[in-house]
C-alpha cells in the first residue's frame, strides 16, 4: 500500500535521517509481516541464524507501520506448541492422537485418497479454504492447480471480508478502488476503527491526513475511537448502511452537489437510480438509521463538497444483509460525485505491466465452463462466483488485458455455506476432500454446527498450519507451515494495487515446516502432473514473474522496498470503464442478466422475536488478536484472557449484568459464554461479540475443539435466508437477535453442536 | 499558484511526484535516490511531542536472546 507522503515545510527545515546502524552479529532484511493481512514493510535483525527482533521500517515511508503482532512475532513463531512435524491422525476424526510422519508419505498418501474422491465423485468433490496471508502465501499455485484439475471449490474468509466488496465493486466500475489517502480531502469510515494496533497504516494514513486538514466522517452505533476524532459522528443502527448511504445520495441530488458532467458522460442509470432514490426522504433514513437528519444531510454535504472524498474499504459493510445493494451504494456515491480514478480520490490501479499477476499464475481460463458451472452457490447466489463475475471477462480484457482478474482472491469464490452444505452431504453433490491452509475454518464462517458436520463427512482432510487449532483437530493430516520471517514474499496487496513490494527470507524454517508454495508443488507431484508447478524454488518463481522489471528477485529485494507503476488518472477517457456498458453502471446490467434487481435496495429488519430482545454485533478483531490467532501468545494473552461482550451501562443495568460477570449469549441457532464488559460507548440494546474465541491450552478434539464449542462465535452466526445478503449469500453478522442469559457459576451452558 | 493549473490538475501533479518521490526513495542505490529520501523523511518527520505515532510498544526496542528463544521452542523454562 502507498505510504502517505505529505509535504509541510515547517518539516522539511527541522527534520533529521535517522537510520539505525546494524550492530554486530546481527543480520538486517527488509521484510513483510503478514502476522495479519496488512502487510506492513518491516526490519527483522537476526543472531545465530534466528530472528531475535522485528522493528519498524528505516524508510520513513513506512518507518509507523508495525503494531505489537509484529513485535511479538519471533517470540510467537518460537512458541513450543508450533507444529514442527508432519502429523498424521491415529483413530477415529477427531480422536485427538497423531503419529509423526515424513513428508513425502503423508503426501504419497494424500495424493491417493485425493485420487480416489476424483475418480469416486468428480473433481468437484475436492473443496480448499484459505487466504493469501499468514501461512497461507501461495501466490495463486492453489488455484492454478484446482482450475487443472478442474475444481471450482475454492473458499476464503475473504468472501466476508474484503474479497466480496472487490467483486461487488466491480459490478459499477470494473475494478476494486483503493483510495488515495495522501491527496484525500474527506475520509469516511463506515463502522471501521483503525486503531494503532489494527489496521495500523491505515490508522497511520488517516492521522496524517487529519493533520493536515482532511475533514473525516465516521459512521458507528459505538462511540469508537476513530467516531471520537471525527468531524462527525453519526450513531447509526448497526446493520444501516445501505439506508445511511441513501439518505446521503437523497441530499446530493436534491441540492445538486453531484458531478454533472461525469453523470452525464460516464454513467449509466441515473434517472432510475435518482427514483429509487427518492423513495428515501430523510425522515424515512432517519428512522432507518436511528441518526438525526440534519446530521446526515450535513455529512452527505461534507462528503460532496469538500472532496476529493474516499470511503475506505471496510469489513462492516460486508458483512450485512444488505451487502451488495450497500457497497454498490458506496461505489455509486463515489462515482456521482466525480472521485473515481482521481488523485485525492479512489484510484484504479490495474495491473503493473512489468510484474506477473497472480491471476495469471492462478489460469482460470483451463477449468471448463461446464466445471465452472457447478461451483457451489453460483445458481442461488452468485454475485462473486464465476458466473457473476462472467460477464466481466470481456470489459476486464478490454481495459486492464487480462481476461480474469482475482482482486484479493476473491472474484471467483465458490459460496462457504454452499461448499459447507455439500461437504455434509445436503448439496446437489458431495464434496468429499477438504483442505484448510492457513485457515481455522471451522470458526471462520457463519453456521458452525453445519461446518461441524460437513468436516465429519469427509474421507480427507489436510491442514497446513502453525497450531493445532479446532480445524487442525479433525484433519487427517496435519502439515507443519512456515512463518514470513522464514520465507520470501512479493506483494501487491492482493491484487488490489499496482505496486510490488519484495519481502526478504530471514531465517530457516524450524523442523520440518513448509512454505504453502512448497506444499502446492508437493500436491502437483502427488496429483502426477509436475508439469503444473515447473519451477524448481519459489526464488525461480518469483526471477519468472519478475521478468518484465530486468532484475531477478535477489536484485529487486536488495535494491527496491517498493515497486511502483508510475499513476494515470482519468484512465477511463481512452479505455472507458470494465463494465460491460464501458461506463459506470449505476443501475447494474450485470445483476439484472443474473436476475436480481439492478438498482440498490434496502430490505428492513425481519420482525422482532420477543424472546431475543438484544442485538448482536459480531466479527470484530482485537488489537493483539489477528482473526482466531494468536490466543496461544502469552503477550497477548495477557492483555485480553477471557472473551468480553461489550454492553451499554443501560443494557447492563436493564439486565442487572456486572462487570466480569460470566454470561451466556444465545439466538435461535447456539450459545456462547463470554465476560461481560460494561462501556460507555456502546449503544443500548446493542451487544458487541468479539470474533474468533478458542482457548489452546483447552482440551483438543471432537467434543471439545479447545473451548471453540464454548467461545465461539460462528455458533451464533445465521445463514438462513432471512440473515444473508441475496446476492453474493453472506451472512448478517451486524445487529442479529440475541438474548443474554446469566449464568453465574462462569460455565458456559454447552453447544447443541455434535461434532 | 499557476493559473494554468486547475485545483485537479495541481492534485494529480502532486500525487504523481509523491509516487516518484516514494519510488526513488525507496530505491536508495544513488545520490539522487538518497536525496530523495531525505525529502521524504523530512517531510514525515514530527516533533516527537506531537508525534501520534509514537507508542512504547512500538519505541522500547524489545528484542529477544536467540538461546531464550529455543530454550522457548523446546518448552523450557
Ligand atoms: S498491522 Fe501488525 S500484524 Fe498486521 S502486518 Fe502490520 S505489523 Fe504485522
Amino acid at each position: 500500500m502507498p505510504a502517505p507522503v505529505p509535504f509541510d515545510p515547517d518539516a522539511i527545515a527541522s527534520a533529521k535521517l535517522i537510520v539505525r546502524p546494524a550492530k554486530d552479529g546481527v543480520t538486517i532484511k527488509r521484510t513483510i509481516c503478514s502476522t495479519c493481512d496488512i502487510a506492513c514493510s518491516v526490519v527483522t535483525e537476526s543472531k545465530q541464524g534466528r530472528v531475535v527482533k522485528v522493528r519498524s521500517s528505516d524508510n520513513p515511508i513506512f518507518r509507523d507501520n508495525i503494531c505489537m503482532k509484529g513485535i511479538i512475532a519471533p517470540k510467537a513463531f518460537a512458541h513450543p506448541d508450533r507444529i514442527l512435524h508432519p502429523l498424521k491422525r491415529v483413530g477415529e476424526r477427531g480422536s485427538g492422537q497423531w503419529e509423526q510422519v515424513s513428508w513425502e508419505d503423508a503426501m504419497s498418501d494424500i495424493g491417493q485418497r485425493l485420487k480416489k474422491v476424483i475418480t469416486e465423485h468428480g473433481p468437484e468433490a475436492w473443496a480448499v479454504s484459505t487466504s493469501q496471508w499468514n501461512t497461507a502465501t501461495d501466490h495463486g499455485l492453489g488455484r492454478r492447480i484446482m482450475n487443472h484439475v478442474g475444481t471450482p471449490n475454492w473458499i476464503s474468509g475473504v468472501a466476508l471480508c474484503a474479497g466480496n466488496t472487490a467483486a461487488i465493486n466491480r459490478l459499477t466500475y470494473g475494478w476494486f478502488p483503493m483510495g488515495d489517502f495522501n491527496n484525500t480531502n474527506c475520509i469516511v469510515l463506515m463502522g471501521h476503527n483503525p486503531r494503532r494496533h489494527s489496521w495500523t497504516p491505515i490508522y497511520n494514513y488517516i492521522r496524517s491526513a487529519q493533520e493536515r486538514g482532511a475533514k473525516l466522517i465516521v459512521c458507528d452505533p459505538r462511540k469508537s475511537s476513530s467516531a471520537e476524532r471525527a468531524d462527525i459522528w453519526l450513531p447509526l443502527k448497526a446493520g444501516s448502511d445501505g439506508a445511511m448511504m441513501f439518505g446521503w445520495l437523497k441530499v446530493i441530488f436534491d441540492e445538486g452537489l453531484y458531478d454533472k458532467d461525469f453523470v452525464a458522460n460516464w454513467t449509466v442509470g441515473f434517472e432510475e437510480l435518482r427514483k429509487r432514490v427518492d423513495e428515501f426522504p430523510l425522515d424515512r433514513v432517519a428512522k432507518l438509521t436511528g441518526c438525526d437528519p440534519d446530521m446526515i444531510a450535513k455529512a452527505a454535504r461534507m462528503y460532496a463538497t469538500s472532496g476529493p472524498s474516499i470511503i475506505p474499504w471496510t469489513p462492516i459493510t460486508d458483512m450485512q444483509r444488505n451487502s451488495t445493494s450497500a457497497i454498490r451504494l458506496q461505489s455509486i456515491l463515489r462515482s456521482v460525485c466525480g472521485y473515481v480514478d482521481v488523485a485525492g480520490g479512489e484510484t484504479l490501479q490495474g495491473f503493473n505491466p512489468d510484474i506477473v499477476p497472480e491471476s495469471t499464475i492462478e489460469m482460470h481460463e483451463v477449468l471448463s465452463e461446464e466445471q465452472k458451472a457447478k461451483q457451489l452457490g453460483s445458481d442461488t447466489h452468485p454475485a462473486f462466483t464465476y458466473r457473476g463475475q462472467a460477464a466481466l471477462r470481456e470489459p476486464l480484457k478490454r481495459v486492464w488485458g487480462h481476461e480474469y482478474v482475482n482482486q484479493v482472491t476473491g472474484c471467483y469464490m465458490a459460496n462457504p455455506s454452499a461448499t459447507f452444505r455439500a461437504m455434509a452431504g445436503e448439496g446437489s453433490y458431495p464434496v468429499k476432500a477438504f483442505f484448510a491452509l492457513g485457515n481455522n475454518t471451522v470458526m471462520s464462517y457463519a453456521n458452525m454446527p453445519l461446518i461441524l458436520k460437513g468436516m465429519m463427512n469427509q474421507d480427507l482432510i489436510v491442514a497446513h498450519e502453525h497450531h493445532m487449532t479446532p480445524t487442525a483437530q479433525l484433519a487427517d493430516y496435519v502439515l507443519p507451515g512456515d512463518s514470513w520471517l522464514e520465507r520470501p514474499w512479493l506483494t501487491d496487496a492482493f491484487g488490489w494495487m499496482s505496486a510490488y513490494r519484495p519481502s526478504e527470507q530471514s531465517m530457516e524454517p524450524p523442523g520440518e515446516a513448509k512454505s504453502t508454495w512448497e506444499f502446492w508443488k508437493h500436491i502437483a507431484n502427488a496429483l502426477d502432473r509436475p508439469e503444473l508447478v515447473p519451477w524448481e524454488t519459489l526464488n525461480d518463481f518469483y526471477d519468472d514473474r519478475l521478468k518484465g522489471t530486468g532484475m531477478s528477485f535477489k536484485e529487486l529485494s536488495e535494491t527496491t522496498e517498493i515497486y511502483f507503476d508510475k499513476p494515470v488518472f482519468r484512465k477511463y477517457l481512452k479505455t472507458g470503464f470494465a463494465t460491460p456498458s464501458g461506463k459506470v453502471e449505476l443501475k447494474s446490467s450485470i445483476l439484472e442478466d443474473l436476475g436480481f434487481d439492478p438498482l440498490p435496495y434496502f430490505r428492513e429488519d425481519p420482525p422482532a422475536d420477543p424472546d431475543y430482545p438484544l442485538q448482536m454485533f459480531t466479527g470484530v478483531r482485537e488489537d493483539g488478536y489477528f482473526q482466531t490467532a494468536q490466543r496461544q501468545v502469552p503477550e497477548m494473552r495477557k492483555r485480553a484472557p477471557e472473551p468480553q461482550i461489550f454492553v451499554s451501562p443501560g443494557t447492563a443495568s436493564e439486565y442487572h449484568l456486572g462487570e466480569n460477570e460470566w454470561v451466556t449469549i444465545e439466538n435461535q441457532i447456539g450459545k456462547i459464554s463470554a465476560q461481560v464488559a460494561i462501556k460507555e460507548a456502546m449503544p443500548d440494546g446493542l451487544v458487541r461479540v468479539p470474533h474468533g474465541w478458542w482457548k489452546p491450552e483447552m482440551q483438543q478434539g471432537a467434543g471439545h475443539l479447545s473451548g471453540a464449542l464454548k467461545y465461539s462465535d460462528a455458533q451464533l452466526c445465521r445463514d438462513d435466508e432471512d440473515y444473508l445478503d441475496r446476492e453474493q449469500g453472506i451472512p448478517h453478522l451486524k445487529g442479529v437477535p440475541c438474548r443474554i442469559i446469566k449464568s453465574p457459576s462462569g460455565n458456559a451452558t454447552k453447544t447443541e453442536a455434535k461434532v | 499558484m499557476s493559473p494554468f493549473y486547475s485545483d485537479d490538475k495541481r492534485r494529480e501533479l502532486s500525487a504523481k511526484l509523491l509516487i516518484w518521490l516514494a519510488a526513488r526513495a525507496s530505491r536508495n542505490q544513488s545520490m539522487l535516490d538518497r536525496l530523495c529520501l531525505w525529502l521524504v523523511d523530512r517531510a514525515m518527520r514530527r516533533d516527537p511531542d506531537e508525534d501520534f505515532m509514537r507508542d512504547p510498544i512500538i519505541d522500547n526496542d524489545q528484542g529477544f536472546d536467540p538461546e531464550e528463544l529455543d530454550r522457548y521452542q523446546r518448552g523450557e523454562k
